[in-house]
C-alpha cells in the first residue's frame, strides 16, 4: 500500500512536470480562465446586481472559480486520458508492474494540484483586482466545495474520455461538451437572464450551474444551495459509475 | 506433423519450471469461435524462441495469453513459473513486453522516459546501460516524437528491459521497417540475447526467424505445425536434403550406369538427388564414384532443407505475399 502511494506521488510529480513543459496545455488551462476573469471582471467592476447591493464581481469571481475547476478537472483530464489511450501509453503502462491504482491515482493527484493552483490564482486575482472575497467563516465551505467539484468533474472527465474516438478530437469534444452549458449557466455574466423556462430548467440539471451556485454562496449571501449540492452529488455518482464501467486501457 | 510431439529435447518428466515458458493444451475462443486449438510448446531459459506464422494464425493471441492480458479458455500456461492470468503483476516484474504499435507520452525525452520506467520496477537496470544496449546514448536528450521508426522501436526495447527482466516478449518487432532499420533492430535483439535474456518473439518474416531464433514454432490456423531448430523443423517437415555435383562426362555419355538405390536426376550439367538420409546417400554416392573411377565428384554440394521450403509447404503462403499482406491486423 505504501509502495502504491509512493508510486502515485511520483507519477503525479511526473505528470505535473510534463504538464508545465507542454506550453499549450499549461497556457490554455491557466490562461483561458484567468484571461476571462480579468477581461469580464473589468467590465463588471463597480456594478451591482440589479436591485441589490451585491457587487457583480462577488458573483462573477466564484463563477470563474467553478469554470477553472471544470477546465482543469474535466476538460484537461478528459483530454489527457483520451490522448494517452489513443497513443497507446495506457496500454504500455499495463505491461509494467505499476499498479493501476497508483497510475490513475497519480493522474488524479496531478489534476488536483492543477485545480489548487488555478483556484488560488483565480481567488487571489479576484480579491486583489476586484475586491471579491469569500464571506467570513466560509473558507472551509469554499475549500470543501472545490474538492467536491474536482471529484465530480474529474469523474466526468474520465467518463467522457471513454467516448472520444481519436486523439485529435479529444480537445474539441471535451470543450464543446461543456462550454455552451457554461455560457448559458451564466458563469461569464453575473446578470445573465432571460432564458426560456424549459432551457433554464435544463441548464439547472447540469452540474456547471450547480457548482457555480455553491461557490457563489460562499462569496455572496444567497439561499442555501441544497439542490445544487444534491445535483453535484448525483453527477459525481453517475460520472464515477460511467468512468469505472467504461474505462479501457487500450483504444 | 502431430502438434503434440514436436519438442524432442524436453527431458521426460521435466517439471514446468525447467522452462521459461511452458504451454500445454492451450485453447482460446472468442465468442464461440476457437482460434487456438490446443497449442503446446516450451521455451528454454536463455534462448530466442520464435513463433512464426502468417497473419491470423494466432501468434499475437498466444503472446497476449503468455503476457497475462488474456485468460485462455483451456490449457496450462506457466511463464517464469507463474500463471500469467492469475498473477500478471508478479510476472511483469520479471518479464518485459514490447507490444505492436504502442505510443509514448508526447512530451517525454528518451533518457527521462527510460528513467521513469525504471521507477516502476523493484530492481531496474542502470540507465546508461539501457541506452547502450539499444544504441540510443546519443539520442538520450531527444524528444520521443522526433525519433525515427527504428529508434522508437529500440526505445520500446529499452523500456521493456528497464526492470532487468529475465524474459522479453517481442510482438512482430520489425513489421513495416526498411532494411536498415530491421538490421539495427536485429542487432538490438542480439544484444538482448547476449545479456542472457530469454526472448519470445512473433514474426511473419522467415528471414527474421532464421536469423534470430534458436528454435522456431510454426503456428498456422491456431495449431503448432512444427517446432524445433530451423533445421529440425525442415527435416521434420519431411523435406529432403539436396545433393548435387557436376555430371561426370562418363555418366553423361552412358559409359557408367547411375548408382543403384539413389534417385539421381541429371539436370543439365548438374546431377541432383533429394534424400531424407544425407549421410547414407553420400556414402553410396562416393562408393559408386570410387568404383567407377569418378574421383571425388567435382562440385559436390550438400544443401540442407531451408526454412522457407518448410514454411511454404506448411502454409501454402509465399513469404513475399505474406509480408505484403501485412495490414497491421492483429493475429
Amino acid at each position: 500500500m505504501t509502495r502504491s502511494v509512493r508510486l502515485a506521488v511520483r507519477q503525479a510529480l511526473l505528470e505535473q512536470r510534463s504538464f508545465w513543459r507542454s506550453a499549450e496545455y499549461a497556457l490554455f488551462t491557466f490562461g483561458f480562465p484567468l484571461m476571462i476573469l480579468l477581461l469580464i471582471g473589468a467590465a463588471n467592476a463597480g456594478s451591482h446586481l440589479p436591485g441589490t447591493a451585491i457587487p457583480n464581481t462577488t458573483v462573477f469571481v466564484p463563477g470563474i472559480l467553478a469554470f477553472g475547476v471544470i477546465v482543469a478537472a474535466y476538460a484537461n483530464l478528459g483530454t489527457k486520458v483520451a490522448v494517452l489511450r489513443h497513443d497507446g501509453v495506457l496500454k504500455r503502462i499495463r505491461t509494467t508492474p505499476l499498479p493501476s491504482g497508483a497510475y490513475i491515482g497519480g493522474l488524479l493527484a496531478s489534476t488536483a494540484a492543477t485545480v489548487i493552483l488555478l483556484a488560488a490564482a483565480t481567488g487571489l486575482i479576484g480579491w486583489l483586482a476586484f475586491g471579491a472575497e469569500p464571506r467570513a467563516g466560509e473558507l472551509l465551505a469554499l475549500a470543501s466545495t472545490l474538492i467536491l467539484g474536482t471529484v465530480c468533474f474529474a469523474a466526468l472527465g474520465l467518463a467522457i474520455s471513454s467516448v472520444i474516438s481519436s486523439a485529435e478530437s479529444a480537445g474539441p469534444v471535451t470543450y464543446a461538451s461543456f462550454l455552451p452549458i457554461a455560457i448559458i449557466s451564466g458563469v461569464f455574466d453575473p446578470t445573465f437572464s432571460g432564458l426560456p423556462g424549459w432551457l433554464s430548467r435544463l441548464v439547472a440539471a447540469f452540474p456547471v450551474k450547480a457548482l457555480a451556485g455553491v461557490l457563489q454562496n460562499t462569496y455572496a449571501v444567497r439561499p442555501f444551495p441544497a439542490w445544487d449540492l444534491v445535483n453535484l452529488g448525483l453527477w459525481t455518482v453517475a460520472g464515477t459509475a460511467v468512468a469505472v464501467w467504461r474505462f479501457r486501457w487500450h483504444s | 506433423m502431430a502438434d503434440t510431439s514436436v519438442i524432442v529435447d524436453r527431458p521426460p518428466g521435466a517439471a514446468a519450471d525447467d522452462h521459461a515458458v511452458h504451454v500445454r493444451g492451450l485453447r482460446m475462443s472468442f465468442g464461440g469461435t476457437e482460434v487456438l486449438h490446443g497449442v503446446d510448446f516450451d521455451v528454454r531459459y536463455g534462448e530466442v524462441f520464435c513463433l512464426l506464422g502468417p497473419n491470423g494464425a494466432g501468434k499475437t493471441t498466444t503472446l497476449e495469453i503468455l503476457e497475462g492480458f488474456r485468460t485462455p479458455s483451456a490449457g496450462r500456461v506457466r511463464v517464469l513459473n507463474v500463471d500469467p492470468a492469475a498473477q500478471p503483476a508478479r510476472l511483469r516484474e520479471r518479464a518485459g513486453m514490447v507490444l505492436q504499435e504502442c505510443g509514448f507520452p508526447r512530451q517525454a525525452r528518451v533518457a527521462e522516459l527510460i528513467d521513469m520506467w525504471r521507477g516502476y520496477y523493484p530492481h531496474p537496470r542502470p540507465l546508461g546501460d539501457l541506452l547502450e544496449v539499444v544504441e540510443l546514448t546519443k539520442a538520450r536528450k531527444t524528444q520521443v516524437r522526433k525519433l525515427s521508426g527504428g529508434q522508437r522501436r529500440r526505445l520500446d526495447f529499452a523500456l521493456a528491459l528497464a526492470g532487468d527482466p529475465d524474459l522479453i516478449f517481442l510482438d512482430e518487432p520489425t513489421t513495416g521497417f526498411d532494411p536498415e532499420a530491421r538490421r539495427r533492430c536485429w542487432a538490438a535483439i542480439e544484444n538482448l540475447r547476449r545479456l542472457g535474456k530469454t526472448i519470445v518473439l512473433t514474426t511473419h518474416y522467415l528471414d527474421e526467424a532464421e536469423r534470430l531464433a534458436d528454435r522456431i514454432a510454426i503456428l498456422r490456423a491456431g495449431r503448432i505445425e512444427l517446432a524445433g531448430t530451423t533445421q529440425e523443423v525442415a527435416i521434420r517437415a519431411g523435406l529432403a536434403t539436396r545433393i548435387s555435383f557436376i555430371t561426370p562426362p562418363a555418366l553423361r555419355h552412358g559409359e557408367v550406369t547411375p548408382p543403384a538405390g539413389i534417385d539421381l536426376v541429371p539436370r543439365g550439367p548438374e546431377s541432383v538427388c533429394h534424400t531424407a538420409n544425407a549421410a547414407m546417400t553420400l556414402r553410396l554416392l562416393l562408393a559408386w564414384a570410387a568404383e567407377n573411377s569418378l574421383g571425388d565428384l567435382a562440385g559436390l554440394a550438400v544443401t540442407p532443407p531451408r526454412l522457407e521450403d518448410t514454411y511454404l509447404q506448411l502454409t501454402g503462403v509465399t513469404p513475399d505475399s505474406c509480408a505484403v499482406q501485412d495490414n497491421g491486423a492483429r493475429t
